[in-house]
C-alpha cells in the first residue's frame, strides 16, 4: 500500500505540465468549437501522428507512449482514429501543413515529441484542428516508470478539451478475483491494466467499494468466521470494522459524505444503515419488513435506490433520505436486483434474473421509464456499475464460461473483456480516483 | 464369504467414519440422502450420546478386524457396540433423532420450509435434545443463479427460519448460531437444477 501511495503522489507531485501556448486559445473560441462538436452527428475523428524521438532510449519511450495514448483513447470509444498516412506529414520543424490534414478526413491532429531532460521522460505535444489552427500544446515531463500516467494525463487532458467531460484515465476499478485459490480484492485502472491485490486475507472476501475519493475502501469478508464489513483508510492505512450479529453485507458510499450504506441484520431484520468511516452506526434507513440490500445512491446524495423484498419480490425501489419517501422503480420481471445510479444522475443499471434463467443487465430512467436491455444470450450478465463519466458500463458475465468482467458503452455496445488474468472475477466498481 | 466380506466393509467404513474430523459427526456428507438412509448399521456407531467417546471405539476397529468373525457379528449389530437402541425403531416415537443433523433445502428464492424440511428440522431437534452438550451452526446457503449480495441475505433468511423452527421444539437459542454464505460454498458445483436444488440448503455444524 505504501508503494500506491508513492505512486499516487509522484502522479500528482511529479508530472508538471507546463502551458506554452495555450494562451493562443481564447477560452470562449474552446467552448464554441465543443459546442459545434456536440451538434454534429458521429464521433471526432482524431489522427495521431507517431511521437517523434531522437535517441534509442527516448525512442523507445516514444513508442511506449503512443501505445498508451493510443490505447486509451481507442478504449473508451470516444473517437474515431483514423490511420496516419505513411507519409507523415509533420514536417521537421514542427509545424503542420493544414492543406494535408483536410484531406485526411481528421477533425483533430496530434502530434509530439519526445525527449530527454536531466533523465526526465518530457513530452510535447500539440493538437490542432482542421483549419490548422491550434486548440492545444502543453509539456508533461515525469520520471520513466511514469511513463503510462503522462501518456494518461496528456489523454485526459484531450477528452476534457473535446468533450468538455472528466475523462475515466484515473478511475479506478475494485472487483474480487479466485486467482489465489480465495477470493481477495483487487484493484486495477480503468482499462483493466495495473492489477494490484489488496487483501490477502485467504478467507471469502466481498463486494469491494471504494469512496468517492478514493481514500476509503469497504468490503465484506469472513476472516472473522462471520460476514463482517471491514473499512480501509487508503491513505493511512488503517483498517476499522463494523462487527454485528448477522450480516454486514453491500456497502455503497453516499456522495457528498464521508458515510456508506450497508446492510445489517442485527435488529433482526436485513435492513440498511448509515455507518461513519469509524465504523460506526450513523442512522436505520430502512424499517420494512423482508430483506433490504444493495443501496446505490443518487450524485447529489439525496436519493438511494436499493434492492427489496417488501412487496414480495426482489425489485428496486428508491427512497428520498430527508423524508423517507419510497417509491417502487421496477415492475417488469420477479427478480430485479444490484441497482447502480449513473453518476450523470439520470439512469439506474440493474440485473434481472428472467424467465429463460439468464441474468442480464438493463438501464432505466429514475422515473421508472424507458427501460432498456443492455446484454442478452451470452450467460448471465451482472453486477453492473457505471465509469465515472457515466459513459461505460463495467460488469462479470460468464459468456464463455468462468465468471469475468468486462466492459460495454452505455448503450451496450461495444462488450469486451475487462482483464487478462487467471481464475474467476467478479462484483466490479468503479470508481473516480483522481 | 459373503458375511465375511460385508463384514469387512462395514469394519471399513465404520473405521473411515470414525477417523473423519468432528465435522463429520455432525454433517451429512450427501444432502438429498435421508438422514438414517446411509446403512442403519454405521451411523449408530459413530452417533453415539458421547461423540468423543465414539470416536474412540471406532479407532480400535482395525485391532477387532483381524478376527473375521468378530468383525462379522460386530458389523451387522451395532447394538452390541454402541449400547444404543437401533435407529429403526421408527414405530415408538414420533419424532425419532437421526443420526446426524440432515441438511434441509429449500425452493428457489425461499426461506419458507416445505413439509421435508420441517421434518428434517423436528428430526434435528430431536437429535439436539439426545446430545445436549451440543452446540449447532446452522449454515445458510443458495444456489448460484440469484445475485451475490442479494443470497447474502436470503441465506441468512434461510438459517434464520431454521433457528427459529428449532426453538419451537424447546432447543435452546443460545445453542445455535447462525451464518449465512449466500452463494459462495455451493456443495455441488454443476450448474444444472439438479446441483441448483442441492445448494438451497441450510447445513447444521455441530460441536
Amino acid at each position: 500500500m505504501r508503494k500506491a501511495r508513492i505512486q499516487f503522489a509522484s502522479f500528482f507531485v511529479v508530472i508538471c505540465c507546463q502551458f506554452l501556448l495555450l494562451f493562443s486559445l481564447q477560452a470562449e473560441t474552446l467552448r464554441e468549437y465543443i459546442a459545434i462538436r456536440k451538434e454534429g452527428a458521429g464521433k471526432i475523428s482524431i489522427m495521431i501522428d507517431q511521437c517523434k524521438a531522437v535517441g534509442v532510449t527516448e525512442s523507445v519511450w516514444a513508442k511506449k507512449m503512443d501505445e498508451t495514448i493510443n490505447g486509451a483513447l481507442h478504449f473508451i470509444g470516444l473517437f474515431n482514429l483514423l490511420p496516419v498516412p505513411l507519409t507523415s506529414m509533420t514536417v521537421s520543424n514542427g509545424t503542420q501543413n493544414t492543406i494535408d490534414i483536410g484531406s485526411t478526413g481528421a477533425d483533430v491532429f496530434i502530434s509530439g515529441t519526445l525527449s530527454q531532460v536531466s533523465g526526465m521522460v518530457v513530452l510535447g505535444i500539440q493538437v490542432r484542428d482542421v483549419t490548422g489552427k491550434q486548440l492545444l500544446s502543453r509539456r508533461y515531463s515525469g520520471q520513466e516508470s511514469n511513463l503510462r500516467q503522462i501518456g494518461l494525463r496528456f489523454s485526459a487532458d484531450l477528452v476534457e478539451l473535446l468533450t468538455g467531460k472528466r475523462s475515466v484515465f484515473h478511475s479506478k476499478i475494485a472487483f474480487v478475483s479466485n486467482r489465489t485459490g480465495k477470493k481477495e480484492i483487487y484493484q486495477c485502472d480503468f482499462d483493466g491494466q495495473n492489477i494490484r491485490q489488496l487483501t490477502a486475507l485467504r478467507s471469502i472476501a466481498l463486494t469491494p467499494a471504494f469512496s468517492i475519493d478514493g481514500r476509503y475502501l469497504a468490503w465484506t469478508d469472513y476472516s472473522s468466521g462471520r460476514p463482517d464489513l471491514y473499512i480501509r483508510n487508503m491513505v493511512s492505512n488503517t483498517t476499522v470494522s463494523v462487527k454485528k450479529q448477522g450480516v454486514c453485507i453491500s456497502p455503497a458510499w453516499r456522495p457528498g459524505s464521508t458515510e456508506c450504506a450497508t446492510t445489517l441484520s442485527h435488529e433482526g431484520d436485513q435492513d440498511i444503515y448509515l455507518i461513519r468511516v469509524d465504523g460506526s452506526v450513523d442512522r436505520r434507513l430502512t424499517r420494512t419488513q423482508g430483506i433490504d440490500v444493495s443501496p446505490t445512491f443518487s450524485p447529489d446524495g439525496s436519493k438511494m435506490a436499493f434492492v427489496s423484498t417488501r412487496e414480495g419480490s426482489p425489485q428496486i425501489f428508491i427512497q428520498n433520505l430527508d423524508d423517507g419517501e419510497v417509491q417502487r422503480l421496477t415492475y417488469s420481471g420477479n427478480y430485479n436486483t444490484q441497482p447502480a445510479w449513473s453518476p450523470s444522475g439520470d439512469k439506474i443499471l440493474f440485473s434481472s434474473l428472467q424467465k429463460n434463467g439468464e441474468i442480464n443487465i438493463f438501464e432505466v430512467n429514475t422515473d421508472g421509464s424507458g427501460v432498456m436491455q443492455l446484454t442478452r444470450a451470452s450467460g448471465n450478465n451482472e453486477y453492473p456499475s457505471w465509469s465515472p463519466d457515466s459513459s461505460m458500463i463495467v460488469f462479470s458475465s460468464n459468456r464463455q464460461g468462468q465468471r469475468k468482467l468486462y466492459v460495454m458503452n452505455a448503450d451496450g455496445s461495444g462488450q469486451r473483456p475487462l482483464l487478462d488474468m487467471e481464475g474467476e472475477e467478479q462484483q466490479p466498481s468503479w470508481s473516480s480516483i483522481r | 464369504m459373503k458375511k465375511a466380506l460385508t463384514g469387512i466393509v462395514c469394519a471399513v467404513m465404520i473405521t473411515l467414519a470414525g477417523c473423519s474430523s468432528k465435522s463429520a459427526v455432525s454433517t451429512s456428507s450427501t444432502p438429498g440422502s435421508s438422514s438414517n438412509g446411509t446403512g442403519a448399521g454405521i451411523n449408530p456407531v459413530v452417533y453415539t450420546d458421547k461423540d468423543r467417546e465414539s470416536v474412540v471405539v471406532t479407532e480400535q476397529y482395525p485391532v477387532v478386524a483381524k478376527t473375521q468373525d468378530m468383525v462379522t457379528a460386530k458389523g451387522q449389530d451395532p447394538v452390541a457396540i454402541t449400547g444404543q437402541e437401533p435407529v429403526a425403531a421408527k414405530n415408538q416415537e414420533p419424532v425419532v433423532a437421526g443420526p446426524v443433523i440432515g441438511d434441509i433445502f429449500f425452493d428457489f428464492n425461499s426461506s419458507a420450509l416445505n413439509n421435508e424440511a420441517q421434518e428434517q428440522l423436528k428430526q434435528n431437534a430431536a437429535w439436539m435434545q439426545k446430545h445436549p452438550l451440543t452446540t449447532v451452526t446452522i449454515e445458510g446457503h443458495c444456489d448460484e443463479r440469484g445475485t451475490d449480495e442479494y443470497n447474502l441475505a436470503l441465506g441468512e433468511r434461510r438459517a434464520i427460519v431454521a433457528m427459529d423452527y428449532l426453538v419451537t421444539f424447546g432447543i435452546n437459542g443460545q445453542r445455535l448460531t447462525i451464518i449465512s454464505y449466500g452463494e459462495e460454498q455451493p456443495f455441488d458445483q454443476g450448474h444444472n437444477e439438479e446441483a441448483w436444488s442441492r445448494n438451497r440448503r441450510n447445513h447444521f455444524i455441530s460441536k
